[in-house]
């Protein structure tokens, strides 16, 4: 599938990323950890030049995926159903040591902090709420990915 | 091991302090916050380092110092080094 694509470099990435999407989700729903990159099997996969929309399957598991492709980044977002995966919010930013605080000034009302367990939240400090986010990086690149629907329990 | 495991880890890792620290419960994901692909590339490493072939079971495994050691080690020892 890679090698027929014609453009291998961007199936590879797109395949990968969009596993990793959906590992994350089912990381934090399960709090399972393991390392097993071919155990996500993608499907119904639709690729265009800017977007890619497809599934993963883990076991019983399915996930929605969304993937942004530019000469940028490759990047997908995943959730439990369509819905859900729209209502996603992404802020894309430079892989720095301080990108919490960065975080927090581009995005007035927000912070992004850690929880005890290490996984990352946003709190939208008008309301309050716990919104469960997700923190990727690759290189100099670093992306944060929230809900405004998905809350965390407290 | 751990001096041969700090080598490979070293060009994947930004976080120097956790690395200088490097101990069997290390976590890569964690403490190094090296992700997935680069991970790919630390598996690489450690087979070429050590003449082994990680399996996907055990590489499924292969979450934190501590695992990474026993997977190498047992396939050392299954290979009768």
């Amino acid at each position: 599938m890679i090698i027929m694509a014609p453009e291998p470099t961007t199936m590879l990435w797109l395949l990968w990323s969009m596993k990793e999407s959906a590992y994350k989700v089912l990381n934090r729903n399960t709090g399972k950890r393991e390392y097993n990159p071919s155990g996500l099997v993608c499907s119904e996969l639709k690729v265009n030049q800017s977007e890619a929309t497809g599934n993963v399957s883990y076991g019983d598991n399915v996930f929605f995926v969304k993937t942004e492709i530019s000469d940028q980044r490759i990047y997908s977002v995943a959730a439990h159903t369509v819905i859900a995966v729209e209502g996603l919010t992404s802020y894309h930013m430079h892989n720095t040591a301080g990108y919490m605080d960065k975080f927090a000034m581009a995005r007035p009302g927000y912070i992004l902090k850690k929880e005890i367990s290490g996984l990352p939240v946003v709190v939208e400090l008008q309301t309050g709420r716990n919104l469960a986010a997700s923190v990727s990086h690759h290189g100099r690149y670093l992306a944060v990915t929230y809900s405004g629907s998905l809350l965390l329990k407290d | 091991m751990i001096v041969e495991l700090k080598g490979i880890l070293t060009p994947y890792t930004e976080q120097a302090e956790a690395l200088e620290n490097l101990s069997e419960e290390t976590d890569f994901i964690k403490d190094l916050q090296i992700n997935s692909a680069n991970l790919v590339d630390v598996v690489l490493d450690v087979e070429e380092k050590f003449g082994i072939e990680i399996d996907n079971d055990s590489m499924a495994k292969m979450l934190t110092v501590k695992a990474a050691i026993e997977i190498v080690e047992t396939k050392l020892a299954e290979s009768g080094r």
